[in-house]
């Protein structure tokens, strides 16, 4: 397997990247770590005239904690965010779910920008970055916009982005004081594409109610769900057993409209949000128990 | 692969019958199509051009033929495609009400084989890829529907 003929450009710097990307809009794609776009051009199912590689854009590769939260570079590697103290630290959530993206090859070579911009609807930072409410920044030649998550993704494999911006850094709020956060996903083998996932982030109050919660899935719609209605379920109440299980059905039968596929039925997609949304939520409950 | 549905048009029953056996409004709503001409007594060819997310849009020769026609009530759809990354084959029953003057509900179930390429590689896509294009092409023909009826000056 070859790709088809493609002309290949290896900026040093973000501008001359930007440039590029400028100069053939539409026709240029970004290369980032290749485990999604390489195997692609290669089943020539993806043809792009021109890719910008952006791996010696050593300015794009970071993380950093900032305002009490987290500003990573798109081009950071998926393997530095899982091991790093700080991300730990900031945002275990992020941390948490790392593990489950593909397997560790792949992640040493994949980038945190480079997921979300393909945005696969299976994808684990999608739903993250939804769950934990996240600024994307993106850049052109002619400027810088910030865009929430919950506006960059917009459907199969749809971003925000123009066809001559770049993804830049996603910025991470600081979680509040008494919040706990929990991510779970199902797969046929570790590794394989999650048949349903769900990313939970649960602020409680001095009495222990729900103040907040923000819950997404992954892998049962066109892109990651925020699960509002579910969300809804939680706020204001006491964290019991029947708060867990009615948002678990709220998110199964009013947030998601999954698709069926080789792998699972749409119906068994749906018992899967039940159970994964009702398991994250009272993990993360916990979570935040203990630090309140 | 089984899609089914239903979608409701803003407009008379007999007027979306008209619109769903007219090629050249069929064309302007099926995502990708560039072409769609009579080829026969209810049969159409034509070229698609379809891509999703980080696939490049690739050409797929479309056939199309309409048989069992109860007008305006119901028929029956057969669409075969064919380009370098794979194959679909199949077909879909549609049925319309009238449920009121200007409210026509549709219901669709398409049975659709996907084979090639596409079917190997993108399989577990195949089922959002269905419902996301038939979504675009209902949307965009009830489009076309509140365009004509503005057209014609009626309320």
């Amino acid at each position: 397997m070859k790709p088809a003929p493609f002309e290949y450009h290896r900026p040093g710097t973000l501008d001359e990247a930007l440039v590029l990307m400028a100069a053939r809009a539409g026709e240029a794609r970004p290369l980032a770590g290749g485990q999604s776009l390489i195997p692609a051009m290669n089943f020539r199912l993806a043809r792009p005239a021109a890719l910008v590689d952006l791996n010696r854009v050593a300015e794009l590769a970071y993380v950093r904690p900032a305002d009490g939260g987290l500003r990573i570079g798109a081009m950071a590697r998926q393997r530095a965010v899982e091991r790093s103290p700080v991300v730990q630290r900031v945002t275990p959530l992020l941390a948490e779910a790392m593990p489950f993206i593909a397997h560790l090859q792949i992640r040493n070579r994949g980038t945190v920008g480079g997921s979300l911009a393909h945005a696969d609807p299976a994808a684990e930072l999608p739903a993250v970055m939804l769950a934990l409410d996240a600024r994307l920044e993106a850049r052109s030649s002619s400027g810088a916009r910030t865009i929430a998550a919950t506006a960059f993704f917009t459907g199969l494999f749809g971003t925000a982005l123009a066809p001559d911006e770049l993804l830049v850094e996603i910025a991470l709020p600081p979680l509040p004081p008494a919040s706990g956060t929990a991510f779970v996903e199902v797969a046929r083998r570790h590794g394989d594409y999650a048949l349903a996932g769900a990313a939970v982030v649960v602020t409680l109050d001095g009495r222990g109610r729900c103040r907040d919660a923000r819950m997404a899935l992954l892998s049962v719609g066109a892109g990651p769900v925020l699960a509002t209605e579910a969300m809804k379920v939680c706020v204001g109440e006491s964290p019991s057993d029947e708060m867990l299980r009615a948002a678990g059905e709220t998110a199964a039968t009013r947030d998601v409209d999954p698709p069926s596929d080789i792998h699972a039925s749409a119906a068994y997609r749906r018992r899967l949000v039940a159970v994964l949304t009702r398991r994250a939520l009272a993990r993360a409950v916990e979570r935040a128990t203990q630090v309140s | 692969m089984i899609v089914q549905g239903t979608f409701t048009f803003a407009g008379p029953r007999a007027t979306v019958w008209e619109l769903l056996q007219n090629p050249d409004v069929l064309v302007k709503a099926l995502p990708g199509a560039k072409r769609l001409v009579r080829a026969g007594e209810d049969r159409y060819e034509g070229l698609m051009k379809v891509g999703v997310g980080p696939v490049t849009a690739a050409d797929f020769a479309l056939t199309v033929s309409l048989r069992d026609k109860v007008p305006p009530e119901r028929y029956t759809m057969e669409v075969d495609s064919k380009g370098t990354l794979g194959f679909t084959r199949g077909g879909a029953r549609v049925e319309l009400e009238a449920l009121a003057d200007r409210v026509t509900l549709m219901r669709y179930t398409a049975e659709l084989q996907v084979g090639g390429k596409i079917a190997s590689v993108g399989q577990r896509l195949l089922d959002q890829v269905a419902k996301l294009m038939t979504r675009q092409a209902l949307e965009a023909l009830n489009q076309e529907l509140r365009a004509r009826l503005a057209e014609r000056g009626s309320p």
